[in-house]
């Protein structure tokens, strides 16, 4: 194809041409720390998500606190007695 | 001078010993490096990151360019692409076993909005998409693009095509239902 196909279409060349990229200025050398915090600064995928969507994840999440206690504490009173 | 010859002059001087030219290579290319991979990805940092890996290989095998082989943007853009690809495929792995280590993408796409042409390159598939936005915003040839893209020239061709009907239905297809509200 010797011919620009986006020649032929005026209207998708101009809408094409609206796509900007501005260029942040940065040195040629990377950062191996900067990258690190960056890394740390992205926002990732809450993994309590599922849970929270629904409300008996949602419930599961507030009780699950208070069986862990109660079982720890039924651990410790075995092992006293 | 055209812009191709200063960068592959450069090279030359910069696989000399001259470490300036080096400079000279970054402040020509840095702009339309960073501006593919943006459009590709549409994240900053990862853009920030691929073109500055990319200066290192240049470095770190200066010696492996050949100007007989092709240009040096070509050359650059060969081995961004590929670290962009490696570094994504790493990112999608991680994903899938850490979900909630691996940075995600932030989708900010407005549905209730006028599609722009952003959105549009962004929803197309990622292979349509390099193809698209080396020929559209880089005015590249499809031989080189084929070159940077390791497919061939006619898989470039049907990927342009397959893109091109695709941006018309997204972009005109808004534009009609903008016109009939």
């Amino acid at each position: 194809m010797t011919q620009d196909p986006f020649d032929k279409d005026q209207h998708l060349s101009k809408r094409m041409d609206e796509y900007h990229v501005e260029i942040p200025d940065f040195p040629m050398k990377p950062n191996r720390w900067i990258r690190f915090i960056n890394l740390l600064a992205s926002p990732a995928k809450d993994p309590l998500d599922p849970l929270i969507s629904s409300t008996d994840g949602l419930l599961l999440l507030k009780i699950a606190p208070i069986i862990t206690t109660a079982a720890i504490a039924l651990i410790q009173t075995i092992l006293i007695l | 001078m055209r812009l191709n010859e200063r960068e592959d002059e450069l090279m030359v001087a910069y696989q000399n010993g001259d470490n300036q030219a080096l400079e000279g290579i970054y402040t020509l290319l840095k702009e339309p490096l960073y501006s593919f991979i943006f459009r590709y990805t549409r994240d900053e940092q990862f853009s920030i990151d691929i073109v500055q890996d990319t200066f290192v290989k240049l470095q770190r095998y200066k010696s492996d360019y050949h100007p007989n082989k092709g240009k040096l943007k070509s050359y650059l853009f060969q081995i961004a692409y590929r670290l962009m690809v490696t570094k994504l495929n790493r990112r999608s792995k991680w994903r899938s076993l850490l979900p909630f280590l691996a940075p995600v993408k932030q989708d900010d796409f407005h549905h209730s909005d006028r599609i722009t042409v952003r959105e549009a390159v962004a929803k197309l598939p990622e292979i349509q998409r390099a193809v698209v936005i080396l020929f559209y915003y880089h005015d590249m040839p499809q031989e080189e693009i084929a070159n940077i893209l390791g497919i061939p020239k006619g898989t470039v061709k049907s990927r342009l095509h397959m893109a091109m009907k695709k941006l018309k239905v997204e972009l005109e297809g808004d534009e009609y239902d903008a016109g009939s509200l």
